[in-house]
């Protein structure tokens, strides 16, 4: 339609003189030309797959400003903290990897799985211990952190360029467009690794932090209070005629610990005779559902591979105690990051949940263990 | 799952202060060092020992 009125308009005009009217015939050629190549099956794709490949290159970009501002916070650390060659560090650390154990044989899975997540804790943990014997655990908390989050940062940006490079180098519209759909989620991705970071460094607690700040407003109570398993916290106190005792991670460094095994030991000193397992942990909310929201359920409440939440799982059927779950929500961003005041204030709330499962599902005189799962950093004891 | 918060939030981090004899309470900003359970000092009012309570984000520019 468009061209029938150019034309129209033109030939209107008249009498013009012969270089203007050589432009004219220039133009419109051009014109129809670029109208019967754009019919041509290919061009049309081509064109789609620059502006989408230019669209996640933007977004790649994004997420690479992330990894370097992660990277140059890190150094910087690791320079104050006396390490001698900050870079070597980092290099080795960005790149670590813990292969998954094999699935096909489905014997003992989680026991393998545990092997190598904690060796590959310990050894990170050993190599920064290492570089400087005199770090204070919070420090040490906080490097392996940064280590972690350099770590995730980089992974998600290798990913994205892989595929960018891969969709490109087979001329695939499909790859693209996938990759033009999941890019902007983990652009967010790695924007909240980035802000946790400096979150981290602060030492201010974040908002998986929920159950390990509700564990700490029992133990304020408790006179005594034990180490049950590596970074993991227990203490006792009486609540309403029943022993209650509380499991955390040990803060305030930044560690989520090992409350799997810290129940599974309380348990078994108790000698099995526990009546309820109740545990607290942040949970991922769905997009419309308000921050700091409670939900109460059965199971295990823990963002964990395997290892810690089967570890409470085996011990409750060995002796068949039920487990009671209370969950607070709040956003990935949310969990990773400050603490919002929804969630702070929901902590006291959880606290009136626990007691009223305890009244309702334990009788005096029972033993019950409560479990703050989460990242107890900034959270104390 | 949600990913993000909602919106571009300015956040301040705050600290509360507590007694652990009366219901003094303080809120102030939140400094390097503050952990939760810390103890930070005495009550004006009893002289009881005071603690950190609690320490939460909050959003600034709130439309509502
Ligand atoms: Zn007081």
């Amino acid at each position: 339609m468009s061209l029938i009125i150019v034309l129209a308009q033109a030939s209107s005009q008249g009498s013009q003189n012969g270089a203007a009217l050589a432009f004219s015939y220039i133009f419109y050629i051009f014109f129809i030309a670029l109208l019967a190549l754009s019919f041509f099956p290919g061009v049309q794709q081509k064109t789609q797959i620059m502006f989408l490949s230019r669209d996640v290159e933007q977004k790649l970009q994004m997420i690479e400003n992330y990894l370097k501002d992660s990277k140059s916070i890190t150094e910087k650390l690791l320079k104050e903290k006396g390490f001698p060659d900050p870079k070597a560090f980092l290099d080795r650390v960005i790149d670590r990897f813990v292969i998954d154990p094999v699935s096909i044989e489905p014997t003992d899975i989680i026991n393998r799985m545990k092997l190598l997540m904690r060796s590959n804790e310990d050894t990170v943990r050993e190599m920064i211990m290492s570089a400087n014997p005199n770090l204070d655990p919070m420090t040490r908390s906080q490097i392996e952190i940064s280590a972690e989050v350099v770590n995730a940062l980089n992974l998600i940006f290798k990913v994205i360029r892989h595929y960018l490079i891969m969709a490109k180098k087979l001329n695939s519209i499909m790859i693209m467009y996938q990759l033009q759909m999941v890019a902007p989620i983990y652009v967010k991705y790695a924007e909240a690794y980035s802000k946790a970071q400096k979150v981290f460094l602060q030492g201010i607690p974040i908002g998986d932090g929920l159950g390990p700040l509700v564990a700490s407003k029992f133990l304020m109570k408790s006179s005594q209070k034990f180490t049950v398993s590596k970074d993991t916290i227990a203490g006792t106190l009486e609540f309403e005629g029943r022993k209650l005792v509380v499991v955390k991670a040990e803060g305030p460094m930044a560690t989520v610990g090992t409350p799997g095994e810290g129940v599974q030991n309380v348990i078994e000193r108790e000698g099995g005779k526990v009546s309820r397992i109740i545990t607290v942990d942040a949970a991922l909310k769905l997009e419309g559902e308000e921050t700091g929201t409670i939900a109460e359920g059965m199971g295990v409440a823990m963002g964990d591979p395997g290892p810690e939440k089967i570890a409470i799982e085996r011990v409750a059927v060995k002796y068949g105690i039920p487990i009671d779950a209370v969950i607070v929500k709040m956003s990935m961003e949310e969990a990773i990051t400050e603490m919002r005041k929804e969630v702070y204030q929901a902590a006291d709330k959880v606290i009136d949940y626990v007691k009223r499962i305890i009244l309702e599902r334990t009788k005096p005189g029972s033993t019950v263990v409560l479990v703050g799962v989460g990242n107890t950093a900034g959270i104390a004891q | 799952m949600a990913i993000s918060a909602d919106s571009k939030q300015v956040l301040k981090v705050k600290t509360v202060v507590k007694c652990m004899q009366c219901d003094y309470t303080q809120e102030r900003d939140f400094q390097v060092g503050d952990f939760v359970l810390k103890l930070v000092g005495n009550c004006p009012k009893d002289n009881g020992p005071l603690y950190i309570a609690g320490i939460y984000a909050e959003t600034l520019n709130q439309k509502k």
